[in-house]
C-alpha cells in the first residue's frame, strides 16, 4: 500500500491546485466568453486586459497603497475587485473609438475578409498594450502582496494554498453573480438575447451596438478581476498576456463558443488539465498538454461541451 | 397609421422596391402578397430600420420614420415578426416573451401583458420554462407572435407566417391570426406568398411584383382577381 | 490583359535589387548594414506569409512555426553535426514544408476563427516543446578556418547580398503563382470557395499547396536570420512577435501581391529599429508598440494595404477613360457556333441527369423528400414552386455542396452522390450563383477564365476557352476588357454565366440568373439562354420570375415542402389545381369555384 500511496497523494494534490487554478481560469473564460458569445469577436487583447487588471490591482494595493488601510487580507481582495470597473472603462473606450470601426451589426454579414479585421485589430491592440505595458511598468516581475501566499490549509496529506483557495471562492463568487446578472437582470438577458440572435434582438428594440460596447467593457473587466485574484499567487510581467491567450482561447472552446456559462466550467477544466498534465509530464509542458486538448476539441468536437452545433464561424 | 410613398429601395444591388405606396388604417389587417423576389421581406425591413431607402417617406402616426433609428421604432409601437420566426433559441418561452416586452418596459404593463398574451396561445403556457430552440415550427411561430404581441404594439408586422410550415400548422396559425384581430382589434400589417390565407382575412391587399406595386383593393376585388393569378403563375 | 507584363515586373524587379544593393555598397556604418539585412529578411517573411495568406484569405496567425523550424533545423545541424548551413537552410526547407503538410492536412478542414486559433496554437506549443528540449539558448560556433564555407562573412554586406538574392528569389516564385492559374485559383478560392468549387477548383489541393510553398519561404529565410543573429532561442524563433510582424508587415505592406511585404517592410523594420535604438532604455517594447499602431491604422483606413490604397487611387482615375460597354438592348446574338465547338452530340430527348428518391432532411425538416425526375438532354428544364420549396437545395445536392440523405443521381451514366462538388463540375455540369462575387479588380476576362481551368491544359487555352465564353454571352468585344468592379447587374449575370459556360459543360445549372432584373435585360438574357441551349447546352433553371420562364422553359418541374408535386409542359403545369393549391392556396381554388363569398 505504501508505494500506491505517493501516486494517490500527488493525484489529488494535483486535482486539488486544478480545482482552485481552474475557478480563477473559468472567471476568465467567462470574460471572453461574453465578449465572443454577444459580438462573435476574437478578441486577441483579453489576455493583455488581464495583464492591466493585474497592474491595477498591484498598484492599488502595493505600488501606490491606496488600499493599504484594508489591511494585508482585505486589500488585495479589494483591488482585484477595483481592477474590474477600471478596465471596464478602458475596454469601453476602446470599443467606442477603434473596435466598433471594424465590428458591430454591419459587419456581421460582411464576406469573409470582413470578420478578420476584427481579430486583427485586437492583435494590433494586444502588442501596444502588452509593449505599453513593458514602456509603463518596466520588466520586472510583480505579484500583489499577501501573506496568503505564503501559507496554506492542510486537508490530510493535501496542501491547499491560501492565496489560491480565497481566489477560487472570490472567483466562483463572482461567477455566480455574473450567472445571477446573466439570467435574473433585464440587461443580463438582452446580452444572452443578442448573442443568440442580434438580428430579432435589434427588432426588439435592443441597441445591439451600445449593448455591444458595454459586453465588451464587461468581458474585459472579469477577465481583469480573475488576473487581480491570481496576482497573490504568482508573479506576472507586462507579456503576461501572450501565456493566458491559448488557456483562455482552450477554456471558451471547450466550453462551447457563444455559451458564456459554458465558458467557466470550460476554464476549470483546463485548469484540471493544467495541473494534473504535471503528473505525466514535465512542468515546463503543462501550457503543451493545454494546446493539445485545444487541439483535440476543435478537430473533434468543436462546439464543445455546451455550445450549438450550428456555430457560426 | 402607417403611410408608405413612392419607396425606391436598393438591397443586395438590386432596386428591390420601385415607387412603392401603400396606407394601413388604423384597425385595419392590411395583406402585401406576391410571388417570391417580389421585395415583401424588403419592404419590412424599410418600415423596421434595417435596411435604409434611398427615396421616398415613411410616415408612422404622423412623424416620418426615416429620422428614427431602428431600435427606436420598436418602442414606437411597431412590432416586427420577421420572416422564418428567428425566436432566441437558447432562451426559454418567458423568457422570449419578456425580450418581446423590452421595447415597452417603461409603461410597467408587464405583468397584466403576459397573461393575456397566453390566453392566446395556450400551448405557450404549457411550455413556459422550455427552451424556445426545442420547439415544433408550428410553437416557434406561434411564440415568435406572442412576442410580437408582448410590446402591446399599435402596429403588429407579420413576415410570411406560414414559411416552412406544414399546411395544416398554417391553418392553426392564420386562425391565431384572425382571432388575435378579432379580440383586440389590432392593426396588422401582414405579408404572405400564401395568397388566399392573407385575402382571406384582409381589409384591403396590395400585390407586390418585382418591387412594384401591381394591384391593390378590398378584400372582394382581389380574391379570385386574375390578376393574382397570373403574377404569380404567369398566366 | 494583364495588369502589367511579366517582363515589367521582372524588370522591375531588377531594378529593385540593383538599387538595394547600391545602396548597401554605400552605406559604411555597420548598424545601418544591419537594418538593411533585416528589412530584406522581413520582407521575405511577408511575401511566404502572402503566397499562403495573402492570395488564399487563410489568414495565418502562426508562421512563426515554419520560420522556427527551418531555423532550428540549420542550428541544430550546424552545431550537433557541424553540418554548413549551405546545406543547413536548405534542410530546413525541406522540413518547412513537411511541417507545412503535416499542419495543412487536418488545419485546412476548419473554417474562420478555429483555423486562425489552431494556426496560432502551433508555433506557440514549438516554443514550449523546444524549451523543454533544453535550447534556450544555442550560440552558432565561429569558424574561423573556412568561414564562408559556413556562411560566415566579416563584412556584413555579404549577408544583405544573400537576403536580397532570397528575397528576390522569393519574390520571383511569388509572381509567378500570382500570375499562373495557381495563383488565380487561389484567388477565386479566397473570393468565393464554394463558388470556385463549383467552377472545378479543388480547394484543399490549391491550398495545400500554397502552404507547402509558403512554409518552405519562411523556413529558408528563417535559417537565415539564425545565421545573421547567431544566437538562436525559442522566443526569437517561434514568438508571438514573430507570428505578428509576419502578418503585419504584407497587411500593411498591400496583402495579395509580393510587392506589399517589400514595402512593409522598407517602412517599419527601419522605423521599429531607429525608435529601438534611439529610445530603447527609456521605453523598451517600443518595437511592439510600432507593429501594434501600425496594423490598428491600417485596419482603420487601410483594410488592404498601402500598396491597393495607392494603386486604386491612380486607377480610378483611369476608369472613366474603359470604354462603356455597349448599351442594354444592343446585345448582339452571337451567331450559332459550329457543332463539334460546344455542346455534345448527346441524342437529344435521352435522360441526361437522372434523380431516384432523393431526399435530405435538415434536423426534423425535410428539405427535399423523395424527388424523382428526370432532365432531358437538349431542354431547358425550369424547377419552380413556393418559397422554401427546397429547390436551392435540390441544385446544393445535385452540385455536390449537400451530401443526399438517400437516392441516387445519374449524369450520363455517373453516379454524382458522394462526389464533391470540383468533381462534379469536371464531369460536365455548371453552376451559376446568385450572389455574383466577381473579382472586383480584374478584368472580365480573366474573371471567366478561372471557370475553363478545369480540363484545358495550358493558359493558352484556357484563354480561348474563355473567350469563346464571352462570345456566346455576347461580352467578347470591349467588354472583355472591363474592370469587373464597375459592371451593370445584368453584365454581371452575363459574365457569371460565362464563367460557367468557359469548361463546355453539358449541362448547366442556373439559380435565379434573371432575378431583380428589369424588361429589357431580362429579354436579352432569356434571348441568350435560348441560343446557349441551341448549341447543344442542357439547362435546368429555378427562376421566380414566371413570364420569363413561360417563354423559356420547354418543362417544368414544381417543388412544394420539398415534394414533387407537378412536371409537365409549362403551359399545362401553371394550369394544374396542385401546383395553383400550391402557390395560392387551397382556398384560392374553393373560391374559384364557388365565387360566391
Amino acid at each position: 500500500m505504501e508505494t500506491l500511496k505517493w501516486p494517490i497523494i500527488d493525484f489529488f494534490q494535483a486535482l486539488s491546485t486544478g480545482l482552485l487554478v481552474g475557478g480563477t481560469y473559468g472567471l476568465m473564460c467567462v470574460g471572453l466568453g461574453i465578449i465572443f458569445g454577444v459580438m462573435r469577436v476574437v478578441n486577441f487583447a483579453q489576455g493583455d486586459f488581464m495583464m492591466v487588471g493585474m497592474y491595477v490591482a498591484y498598484y492599488l494595493v502595493t505600488g501606490f497603497g491606496i488600499l493599504a488601510f484594508l489591511g494585508p487580507y482585505a486589500g488585495p481582495v479589494v483591488g482585484a475587485a477595483l481592477a474590474g470597473p477600471i478596465v471596464f472603462a478602458l475596454g469601453w473606450l476602446l470599443h467606442r473609438f477603434l473596435i466598433s470601426r471594424v465590428t458591430g451589426a454591419r459587419v456581421v454579414s460582411a464576406e469573409a475578409e470582413g470578420h478578420y479585421m476584427q481579430i486583427i485589430m485586437t492583435l494590433g491592440v494586444a502588442l501596444v498594450l502588452s509593449n505599453g505595458g513593458l514602456i509603463l511598468f518596466g520588466s520586472q516581475p510583480l505579484s500583489v502582496q499577501t501573506p496568503l501566499s505564503r501559507e496554506s490549509w492542510e486537508i490530510g496529506p493535501i496542501f491547499l494554498n491560501q492565496a489560491r483557495s480565497v481566489a477560487f471562492v472570490l472567483a466562483a463568487a463572482f461567477a455566480a453573480g455574473l450567472y445571477l446578472f446573466l439570467t435574473r437582470s433585464d440587461l443580463g438577458k438582452t446580452m444572452r438575447a443578442a448573442a443568440d440572435n442580434p438580428i430579432a434582438a435589434a427588432y426588439m428594440g435592443i441597441n445591439v451596438d451600445r449593448l455591444h460596447r458595454f459586453a465588451f467593457g464587461l468581458g474585459v473587466g472579469i477577465t481583469a478581476i480573475a488576473g487581480g485574484l491570481i496576482a497573490s499567487s504568482q508573479s506576472f510581467q507586462p507579456y503576461i498576456g501572450f501565456d493566458f491567450v491559448i488557456v483562455m482561447y482552450a477554456g471558451v472552446v471547450l466550453g462551447g463558443m457563444g455559451s458564456i456559462l459554458g465558458a467557466f466550467w470550460g476554464g476549470l477544466t483546463i485548469g484540471l488539465v493544467q495541473q494534473m498534465s504535471t503528473l505525466i509530464l514535465p512542468y515546463q509542458l503543462q501550457n503543451t498538454a493545454i494546446f493539445v486538448v485545444f487541439l483535440l476539441i476543435i478537430f473533434f468536437r468543436p462546439q464543445g461541451m455546451f455550445g450549438r452545433v450550428s456555430e457560426r464561424p | 397609421m402607417l403611410k408608405i410613398r413612392s419607396l425606391d429601395v436598393a438591397y443586395g444591388g438590386l432596386k428591390a422596391l420601385s415607387g412603392v405606396s401603400l396606407d394601413v388604417e388604423e384597425g385595419q389587417l392590411v395583406a402585401v402578397v406576391g410571388p417570391n423576389g417580389a421585395g415583401k421581406t424588403t419592404l419590412f425591413k424599410t418600415i423596421s430600420g434595417v435596411v435604409t431607402p434611398l427615396a421616398g417617406e415613411i410616415v408612422y402616426k404622423g412623424r416620418s420614420l426615416l429620422a428614427v433609428p431602428p431600435y427606436e421604432r420598436a418602442k414606437l409601437g411597431i412590432a416586427h415578426v420577421p420572416e422564418g420566426r428567428q425566436v432566441f433559441a437558447s432562451m426559454t418561452v418567458m423568457e422570449n416573451l419578456e425580450m418581446g416586452a423590452y421595447a415597452r418596459r417603461d409603461r410597467r404593463r408587464r405583468p397584466e401583458l403576459l397573461p393575456s398574451v397566453i390566453e392566446i396561445f395556450p400551448i405557450l403556457a404549457e411550455r413556459r420554462q422550455q427552451l424556445a430552440g426545442t420547439l415544433s415550427g408550428g410553437e416557434q411561430q406561434m411564440l415568435a407572435i406572442a412576442r410580437g404581441l408582448a410590446s402591446a404594439p399599435d402596429l403588429l408586422m407579420l413576415d410570411e407566417p406560414s414559411m416552412g410550415l406544414a399546411p395544416t400548422i398554417v391553418d392553426t396559425v392564420f386562425d391565431r391570426i384572425e382571432y388575435i384581430r378579432r379580440t383586440h382589434g389590432l392593426t396588422i400589417l401582414l405579408v404572405e406568398q400564401r395568397v388566399a390565407e392573407a385575402l382571406e382575412l384582409c381589409d384591403r391587399g396590395y400585390v407586390l411584383e418585382t418591387g412594384r406595386m401591381i394591384l391593390d383593393g378590398s378584400h372582394d376585388t382581389l380574391m379570385s382577381n386574375a390578376e393574382v393569378q397570373r403574377a404569380y403563375l404567369g398566366h | 490583359m494583364r495588369r502589367s507584363g511579366l517582363a515589367g515586373q521582372y524588370l522591375a524587379i531588377a531594378a529593385f535589387a540593383a538599387v538595394y544593393l547600391l545602396i548597401g555598397w554605400l552605406v559604411h556604418n555597420s548598424y545601418y548594414q544591419l537594418i538593411m539585412t533585416l528589412v530584406l529578411i522581413w520582407a521575405t517573411v511577408g511575401v511566404a506569409w502572402n503566397v499562403l495568406s495573402g492570395y488564399s484569405g487563410m489568414i495565418s496567425f502562426g508562421h512563426a512555426a515554419f520560420f522556427g523550424l527551418g531555423g532550428y533545423t540549420m542550428t541544430i545541424a550546424f552545431v550537433q553535426f557541424d553540418i554548413t548551413p549551405w546545406i543547413g537552410i536548405p534542410l530546413g526547407v525541406l522540413v518547412g514544408m513537411l511541417a507545412g503538410i503535416v499542419i495543412g492536412l487536418p488545419t485546412f478542414r476548419l473554417r474562420g476563427h478555429y483555423f486562425a486559433l489552431s494556426m496560432l496554437a502551433y508555433p506557440l506549443a514549438m516554443l514550449y516543446v523546444f524549451e523543454w528540449m533544453g535550447f534556450q539558448e544555442v550560440s552558432l560556433p565561429m569558424k574561423r578556418e573556412a568561414p564562408a564555407l559556413y556562411l560566415q562573412f566579416n563584412d556584413p554586406r555579404a549577408y544583405m547580398a544573400l537576403a536580397l538574392v532570397l528575397l528576390v528569389v522569393c519574390m520571383i516564385v511569388s509572381l509567378h503563382v500570382e500570375r499562373s492559374r495557381f495563383g488565380m485559383s487561389l484567388t477565386a478560392i479566397k473570393q468565393n470557395e464554394p463558388a470556385a468549387s463549383a467552377a472545378g477548383i479543388n480547394p484543399l489541393r490549391w491550398k495545400m499547396l500554397a502552404l507547402i510553398v509558403s512554409a518552405g519561404m519562411a523556413a529558408a529565410v528563417g535559417g537565415l536570420y539564425a545565421v545573421v543573429l547567431l544566437v538562436v532561442t525559442p522566443q526569437t524563433m517561434f514568438g508571438a512577435l514573430v507570428s505578428a510582424q509576419a502578418l503585419i508587415i504584407p497587411m500593411f505592406g498591400g496583402i495579395g501581391v509580393f510587392w506589399g511585404p517589400v514595402i512593409g517592410a522598407a517602412v517599419l523594420v527601419p522605423l521599429a529599429e531607429t525608435l529601438n535604438a534611439q529610445l530603447g532604455n527609456i521605453l523598451p517594447g517600443i518595437q511592439g508598440v510600432v507593429y501594434g499602431v501600425a496594423i490598428i491604422l491600417i485596419t482603420l483606413l487601410a483594410p488592404e494595404g498601402i500598396y491597393w490604397s495607392i494603386r486604386d487611387r491612380f486607377t480610378s482615375r483611369r476608369a472613366a477613360r474603359v470604354p462603356a460597354p455597349s448599351t442594354a438592348g444592343a446585345v448582339a446574338i452571337p451567331a450559332a457556333a459550329p457543332p463539334q465547338q460546344f455542346g455534345h452530340p448527346a441524342a437529344d430527348g435521352e435522360a441526361l441527369l437522372s434523380l431516384d428518391g432523393i431526399s435530405r432532411a435538415f434536423g426534423g425538416l425535410r428539405a427535399v423528400d423523395d424527388v424523382t425526375l428526370s432532365i432531358k438532354a437538349g431542354t431547358i428544364h425550369g424547377i419552380i414552386g413556393p418559397n422554401g420549396a427546397g429547390k436551392t437545395t435540390l441544385f446544393n445536392v445535385i452540385n455536390g455542396f449537400l451530401l443526399a440523405d438517400t437516392g441516387s443521381i445519374a449524369f450520363a451514366g455517373t453516379e454524382l452522390v458522394g462526389r464533391k462538388p470540383h468533381e462534379i463540375c469536371r464531369h460536365g455540369i455548371g453552376r451559376t450563383f446568385q450572389v455574383v462575387r466577381a473579382f472586383p479588380r480584374m478584368t472580365v476576362l480573366e474573371n471567366v477564365i478561372v471557370g475553363a481551368y478545369v480540363g484545358t491544359a495550358s493558359n493558352v487555352e484556357a484563354e480561348r476557352f474563355a473567350m469563346a465564353a464571352l462570345e456566346r454571352v455576347g461580352m467578347a468585344d470591349e467588354q472583355a476588357q472591363a474592370i469587373a468592379g464597375g459592371l451593370t447587374t445584368k453584365q454581371l449575370r452575363l459574365m457569371e454565366l460565362a464563367r460557367a459556360l468557359a469548361p463546355r459543360p453539358r449541362l448547366l445549372l442556373l439559380d435565379e440568373t434573371l432575378a431583380g432584373l428589369a424588361h429589357d435585360a431580362l429579354e436579352d438574357i432569356v434571348q441568350i439562354i435560348r441560343q446557349v441551349n441551341r448549341d447543344g447546352v442542357t439547362v435546368v433553371i429555378i427562376e421566380h420570375t414566371m413570364q420569363a420562364m413561360m417563354k423559356l422553359a420547354d418543362h417544368f418541374s414544381v417543388l412544394d415542402h420539398g415534394k414533387l408535386i407537378a412536371s409537365g409542359p409549362p403551359a399545362s403545369v401553371v394550369k394544374d389545381a396542385v401546383v395553383i393549391e400550391a402557390y395560392l392556396g387551397r382556398k384560392w381554388m374553393e373560391r374559384a369555384k364557388d365565387p360566391v363569398a
